[in-house]
């Protein structure tokens, strides 16, 4: 038997083995996430063209179905000849903004022979920003030999619908535990305590969450020290979405952890289920075991049935 | 002896359900320790977005994880699916021997529950301790979700303990009841497999969130283009799964056989394994098209992503898997038909099938571009190859797999009647027709699959619909005629259990091990072609963990992963089979008691 097992594993060994090897013979690399670049209105010329070259082969994903040399997907047109291209494709339309229409609704104008699916450029997967699409036509038209006469202005810095983490609570929990009755947030709330609008400026907000806490940490300068109550009560997850609120009105990002205390609503309703489950079973279980030691009645029973067919097949 | 009968019935009811609470006792405690260990874990780590486990990569740690209970939950959802199949042809055919063998599995279940549930609880640990603003996240838009998930969990624990422990007390004319149980465990087992469907299928398609990713709508969230194609997929994945394990277990238990009454006996359920086994595995590529079309609605990027982008060469490692599933399943029915007395007939058709399943194989795993030096490049005139460059574009391998289906579809049919010679007036006719069904469906898988040469790929893919649709219809052509047609059939000679070469043995090991890995492949693709992103184009991953690895990497971690699958399962068979077999009911006894008495 012993042998007859460790045959079996060994031929499992070798077909997964097998399978790895294929693995290895197929061309071996690894995609990284795309870089992110700043691209700003003194971005000009050549720093634009690369900028926009960088994107297109990256974040942008559009050599997933173009091409930018002679090697490359044909599924969309070929970008070389985009600019060259642009100024006719579109009546009543300038070359540069027919590029930009091109990335940022697609579908306003199809290229005869393509089918329709490019999707839009400023929305996900790719957001980009405006800034970002505008480089990327200045690449284009670089491909083009062509003149670069795209520019960025300042309202093209700002992020496209980009992805982005949840909307902290932060402001609500702070109502919620009366943090504004002693301090002052963006012009409301008391003066007891230091002002938080601007806190994050001065504190990590990782420490703030710890501070909500254990206000012992430290005390501002000017203010009486041990008149916060401590709030280790708070679960950790609300804490650290006031922290994230707060870095927020100093314009940092901090991303809350999401933990939640163990005593939080989730935990209270995993235990009632828990609760309710276990209650039950036990309820059931103590009315079978009545059943199993009561005298029993002598009423019909499905064992009827069965006792017929027994007797039946017997006879 | 009735008071005897109904008092049996009271103690074999209580302790039935004395086993069932132990299995909800079991469940409490792991959640309630998950619970604890990760809040715990979380409120005493520092706050971050990604944190690390013992210098393991956090993607490499929840990626085995993830996918071992994947498996096991493959296992737990597929052995009852595969039971009750079982079960119902026992009540139905009145062989006794269909219903040992329902139970047979069904007994496995109580561990591998255990073990898939551990491993759901560390997945969770996991996550929370590894992923906590990912986590964070995802709480927070399928927060109705988690509550409903964990009552299902108590109630998938209640109807597959009971399901166990009544299976003697529930015979006779309470088998009906029985059989109900069988299907509250798979509709409970299938309404858990759809809820974590949501979950995962959201982070490759999401739906229903605004553009600051808060929840709009929470059906939206679950039903978005992926769920029904992934959870259709998943459910006949399982089964197929399930059937491979079984016949697998019947390989191993038939190569360590003393006697030919054993060897009957695995043979047979080897047998039975495969045949739910294949039967699922038909209709998977089918539900795989469904799943891609899908993703191509979602988000065309992402489908080119998948099928153009850098994941096309693991679609070539997907052909060989396939292709060999294929090979083996035919090889396996080839070799069974020596033991069918009659079946030589059919013979002469295997070196036909064997043809088309060997060019659907080499088609199916041309890849489009080839590896080559510059100087072969330019001789090729591109890194496509002038002629065989055209096998490695989807129509070819659409029309190679449908025809492969085809294929065995027929290997199984000869199977069937291999020993039956149909005696209706209308056979020759309704063999005819037959032919005829098989015939017109390869013609319209061809013929679609040269036209699409033609097409733009949007069109293509449309095609597809067309070609499954005819492989469909001519299958279920074929078998609406059969029934009828071997009904009353002259047998020539009782099938000769047991009298199966031990390679046969193999085939079926070698089906199992090949569905494990190809589960774990297809996995890493579905979840690989997120790239960079968590949540696809909504949340991206930050992680030093966010590249795309190397292939060769990814499949040897698979490779890992599998042979830990199978280590696992060994050891749950092995504890089951120490185990013993279960006390027979009070409640059984005493109905066979009464009935000897009423024989007497």
């Amino acid at each position: 038997m012993k042998v007859t097992i460790a045959k079996i594993f060994l031929f499992m060994l070798a077909v997964v083995s097998l399978y790895a090897y294929v693995g290895q013979l197929v061309p071996q690399f690894e995609e990284h996430p795309p870089k992110k670049k700043v691209i700003t209105p003194q971005t000009t010329g050549d720093d634009l063209v690369a900028a926009g070259q960088e994107i297109l082969r990256g974040k942008g994903g559009c050599l997933i179905c173009h091409k930018d040399q002679e090697r490359g997907n044909e599924r969309g047109p070929d970008l070389r000849r985009a600019a060259g291209k642009a100024a006719t494709r579109k009546p009543g339309i300038a070359a540069e903004a027919y590029l930009i229409e091109s990335m940022v609704e697609p579908y306003a104008f199809i290229v005869e022979g393509y089918p329709k699916m490019m999707p839009p450029a400023m929305k996900p997967p790719a957001s980009l920003s405006m800034a970002e699409v505008k480089a990327v036509v200045a690449y284009l038209q670089s491909l083009g030999g062509a003149e670069v006469t795209v520019s960025v202005q300042a309202g093209d810095v700002a992020a496209g619908k980009k992805a982005v983490g949840p909307v902290h609570r932060g402001r609500q929990l702070m109502d919620a535990n009366g943090c504004l009755g002693c301090h002052k947030l963006a012009g409301e709330g008391g003066a007891v305590g230091p002002e938080l609008t601007r806190v994050a400026e001065r504190r990590e907000p990782a420490k703030i969450a710890q501070k909500i806490a254990d206000p012992k940490l430290w005390t501002a300068e000017g203010f009486q020290a041990g008149l916060m109550p401590p709030r280790p009560d708070l679960p950790e997850g609300d804490r650290q979405e006031i922290a994230a609120y707060l870095a927020g009105l100093s314009g940092k990002a901090y991303s809350p952890t999401g933990a939640a205390s163990p005593w939080s609503h989730e935990g209270v309703r995993l235990g009632v289920v828990i609760a309710v489950f276990n209650t039950v079973m036990l309820l059931v279980l103590a009315w079978a075991r009545s059943r199993e030691k009561s005298p029993l009645s002598p009423g019909p029973s499905p064992i009827e049935g069965e006792g017929r067919n027994a007797a039946g097949d017997a006879t | 002896m009735e008071e005897l009968l109904a008092r049996a019935i009271a103690t074999s009811a209580f302790q039935a359900l004395k086993g069932t609470y132990k299995g909800v006792v079991k469940i409490s405690v792991l959640l309630v320790l998950t619970y604890l260990i990760a809040q715990g874990l979380n409120s005493f780590l520092p706050a971050a977005d990604y944190r690390s486990a013992l210098g393991l990569p956090n993607r490499v740690a929840v990626w085995a994880v993830a996918e071992l209970h994947l498996m096991f939950a493959a296992f737990v959802l597929g052995v009852p699916i595969f039971a009750l199949i079982t079960e119902i042809i026992g009540v139905a055919t009145r062989e006794k021997r269909y219903d040992d063998l329902a139970r047979e599995f069904t007994k496995l279940l109580a561990m591998a529950y255990t073990l898939t549930a551990v491993l759901g609880c560390v997945l969770l640990v996991l996550f929370i301790v590894l992923y906590p603003k990912f986590t964070g996240i995802l709480s927070k838009i399928f927060k109705p979700t988690w509550i409903a998930y964990i009552v299902l969990i108590f109630g998938e624990v209640i109807v597959a303990y009971l399901y166990w422990y009544t299976w003697s007390l529930l015979q006779g004319v309470r088998k009906k009841w029985h059989l109900l149980l069988g299907l509250l465990v798979n509709l409970w087992g299938t309404a858990l497999l759809f809820v974590a469907d949501a979950w995962v299928t959201f982070m490759m398609s999401p739906a229903g969130i605004d553009d600051a990713n808060n929840l709009v709508s929470l059906w939206g969230v679950i039903h978005n283009h992926t769920w029904m194609p992934i959870n259709i997929h998943r459910l006949l994945a399982n089964v197929a799964f399930g059937g491979a394990i079984v016949a697998a277990y019947a390989a191993v238990r038939f190569l360590n056989a003393k006697t030919d009454e054993e060897r009957a006996r695995f043979d047979w359920m080897g047998y039975v394994g495969s045949f739910i086994a294949i039967a699922a595995f038909i209709p998977l590529p089918f539900a795989g098209y469904w799943l891609g079309r899908e993703i191509y609605q979602f988000s065309e990027q992402m489908g080119v992503s998948m099928m153009g982008g850098s994941f096309a060469w693991l679609w070539i490692l997907q052909a060989m898997l396939i292709g060999s599933l294929f090979l083996a399943s035919n090889f396996y029915l080839w070799l069974g038909m020596g033991r069918i007395p009659g079946a030589e007939r059919y013979t002469k058709f295997q070196i036909g099938m064997m043809i088309v399943l060997t060019i659907g194989f080499i088609v199916w795993a041309t890849p489009r571009s080839i590896i080559a030096t510059g100087t072969e490049m330019s001789a090729m005139g591109g890194s496509h190859h002038p002629f065989l460059g055209l096998f490695g574009v989807m129509a070819a391998k659409n029309t190679a797999v449908n025809l492969m289906i085809l294929t065995t579809f027929f290997s199984f049919m000869l199977y069937r009647r291999g020993n039956r010679i149909p005696i209706v007036p209308w056979a020759v006719a309704g063999k005819a027709l037959q032919a005829l069904a098989i015939a017109a469906a390869a013609a319209v898988v061809l013929g679609y699959g040269v036209y699409s040469y033609f097409v733009p790929s949007i069109t293509r893919i449309g095609f597809s619909v067309y070609q499954v649709s005819a492989v469909l219809t001519s299958m279920a052509l074929f078998v609406a005629i059969d029934i009828p047609l071997l009904k009353g059939a002259r047998e020539i000679g009782a099938i000769r259990w047991g009298h199966i070469p031990a390679r046969a043995q193999y085939a079926l090991f070698f089906l199992a091990v090949s569905f494990t890995w190809l589960m774990g492949l297809m996995g890493y693709i579905r979840s690989g072609i997120r790239q960079h992103w968590h949540v696809y184009g909504r949340v991206m991953d930050e992680s030093a963990n966010a590249y795309t690895m190397a292939h060769g990497q990814a499949t040897i971690i698979v490779s890992c992963i599998v042979v830990v699958f199978f280590l696992l399962v060994s050891v749950v068979f092995w504890l089951a089979a120490r185990g013993g077999e279960p006390a027979e009911s009070p409640a059984g006894e005493a109905s066979a008691a009464k009935a000897a008495g009423s024989a007497a």
